[in-house]
């Protein structure tokens, strides 16, 4: 649904977007992560042809963004952080205008809209008098009136309150299950992107710095907690044995390649020394994250 | 559906209150305009010009004289500020509160874009004229009598029609001044296509009216006059001149309708290149 190909985005000599290349395929929610100014708000910019590539080709829905537009968005809908609307106008108007852009939007459709996103009584109020929340059941409600088979996410939760986050969550993953939308998230809030995404991207500097699968994430560089009554000469001695390569925060180990967690109790057992608990350590996203940004700063 | 997305511009800028500050200001002036002319020297004054060129004030002292009277000035002065400010508004307005952005995440093409927002402009510039024109002429009707039409602008028109043929110069007057406020519109509608503030865009084109009007005046360039944007938005009075010059006009008209597609496609092709960020 989504091919970005070496993807280059250059602002007055700076760099925003440097040689980016990733895909998307139907049905999946990506994530694309990095901090302010990394690059991701441009390159969802140049997936809607709002932001012309320095080099590079983007191409949504098999179509070239910068030769094709009008084919790769026509079933494209985007919501942006903060979303703005006309709000001296009703939503429903609002509605009405912005489908118009795409094509002829009966009124059942905005109305089966509004009603799914849960404004129906609200519609034709003005959105100067909406709620956060609402605004945001808006944005969603746009992008879904031309039946999109793509949405691009760019930082949806931003400025919801921990309610209207948990609901903003609940709904991309009901469209994604019962619309079977594939879904472009980019997000600050790392939980988030955890809880949602199957994979994801980090951006660094406008530079990909990893792309892959969220499990994989989890996974990757696991660390093994221990519990035992004496970690430094359980470290020593696993260290001694090549059983282990590292150790954080006197509660983690990180096995040597090819060795297990059984071995290592094996070890620590057959020295005498008290095993209270050994576990496989999940990493989540946000330590792997940190890690990846700023090495040493992750929590765990 | 070009209809239906003009149709949704047209709710857009009819929707904004500050679309209607140039009707309201419009209406404003008129009204103070007409007490004037009635009640002090001003009413005076012109029936000695009248009676100075030989003809009877008391037959000239009309609903169509005074309109005329009476939109000289707004048509120089306030016309410009309200087309520039709704003109300059229509694209730089949308870039800064960010609706731009939800617009060009749908598969309009960024011309069509922004012919439907020029379209959306020129309506409101004719709409205002008219507004201006038929709103003069019918609070002029309610303290003057309808009766024959006097018109003189020193150095521009100088004219004495029956009342039947004094409304259809008016009318025609009309038609030419929508045409000066949608060219006032698209110049400001050139400089909103840019990166810039709605406000920078409008005093950019007012500055660029003003400029041309300034030297336009300068009598260096009286022999360059033709090159002035503003000597040919004068068009619209000479329709008052006897008998009207029409060559001219027609040649005025061209030239300002060059003008509007010139600063159509610059600011096309400004906007096209163009990168929209948050």
């Amino acid at each position: 649904m989504i091919e970005l190909r070496h993807v280059v985005k250059k602002f007055a000599g700076r760099i925003a977007v440097d040689d980016l290349s990733f895909t998307v395929p139907r049905g999946e929610i990506f994530g694309l992560l990095g901090h302010n100014g990394a690059g991701k708000s441009t390159a969802i910019g140049m997936m809607l042809g709002q932001v012309w590539p320095t080099g590079g080709e983007v191409k949504i829905c098999g179509h070239d963004v910068q030769s094709n537009r009008h084919a790769a968005l026509r079933q494209v809908g985007a919501i942006f952080e903060a979303p703005a609307f006309y709000d001296y106008l009703s939503g429903r108007r609002n509605l009405e205008i912005l489908s118009a852009y795409t094509a002829p939007t009966s009124a059942t459709r905005i109305r089966e809209v509004i009603d799914w996103v849960g404004l129906t009584g609200r519609e034709q109020s003005k959105v100067r008098t909406y709620s956060h929340g609402m605004r945001a059941r808006l944005a969603l409600a746009q992008a879904l009136l031309p039946r999109p088979e793509l949405l691009i996410l760019d930082e949806p939760s931003d400025g919801l309150d921990p309610e209207g986050i948990h609901e903003m969550r609940q709904t991309i993953l009901r469209l994604q299950r019962e619309l079977g939308l594939t879904i472009l998230l980019s997000s600050h809030l790392l939980n988030e992107v955890e809880q949602l995404c199957t994979r994801i991207a980090v951006l660094q500097n406008g530079k990909k710095v990893f792309e892959g699968n969220v499990a994989d994430v989890r996974a990757a560089r696991g660390k093994v907690a221990l519990k035992t009554n004496d970690f430094v000469a359980a470290t020593r001695l696993l260290r001694g044995q090549n059983l282990i390569t590292a150790t954080a925060e006197e509660k983690f180990i990180t096995l040597a390649e090819g060795r297990s967690v059984a071995e290592v109790t094996q070890a620590l057992v057959a020295a005498g020394l008290a095993v209270e608990g050994i576990w496989q350590h999940e990493q989540t996203v946000e330590d792997f994250y940190l890690n990846l940004i700023r090495p040493g700063t992750a929590k765990n | 559906m070009f209809l239906a997305q003009l149709k949704n511009e047209l709710w857009k800028l009819f929707g904004k209150k500050r679309t209607y500050i140039g009707f309201g200001a419009f209406l404003l002036a008129q009204t103070l305009m007409l007490l004037t002319f009635k009640y002090t020297r001003w009413q005076a004054d012109f029936e000695k010009l009248l009676n100075g060129n030989g003809y009877l004030a008391a037959e000239f002292i009309s609903a169509l004289t005074v309109s005329v009277v009476m939109l000289i000035p707004q048509i120089m002065l306030l016309m410009p500020l309200y087309a520039t400010l709704v003109g300059g508004d229509l694209v730089a307005k949308e870039a800064e509160d960010g609706t731009l952005r939800m617009i060009l995440s749908r598969p309009i093409s960024r011309v069509r874009l922004l012919f439907v927002k020029w379209g959306a402009g020129v309506i409101f510039a004719v709409a205002l004229v008219l507004a201006l024109g038929l709103t003069a002429l019918g609070f002029a009707s309610l303290l003057f009598p309808w009766k024959g039409m006097f018109v003189f602008s020193p150095g521009q028109a100088f004219c004495v029609l029956t009342a039947h043929e004094g409304l259809v110069r008016f009318i025609c007057s009309l038609l030419f001044m929508a045409v000066n406020a949608s060219v006032m519109m698209s110049v400001a509608f050139m400089f909103s296509c840019f990166n810039m503030k709605p406000a920078s865009a409008t005093i950019l084109a007012l500055s660029f009216l003003f400029v041309s009007m300034v030297m336009e005046n300068i009598p260096f360039f009286g022999r360059y006059e033709d090159w002035f944007i503003t000597h040919h938005f004068k068009c619209w009075l000479l329709i008052f001149r006897d008998p009207a010059p029409w060559v001219q006009i027609c040649q005025s008209e061209i030239i300002l309708f060059a003008v509007s597609a010139t600063a159509f496609v610059v600011g096309a092709l400004a906007f096209q290149v163009r990168d929209i960020k948050s």
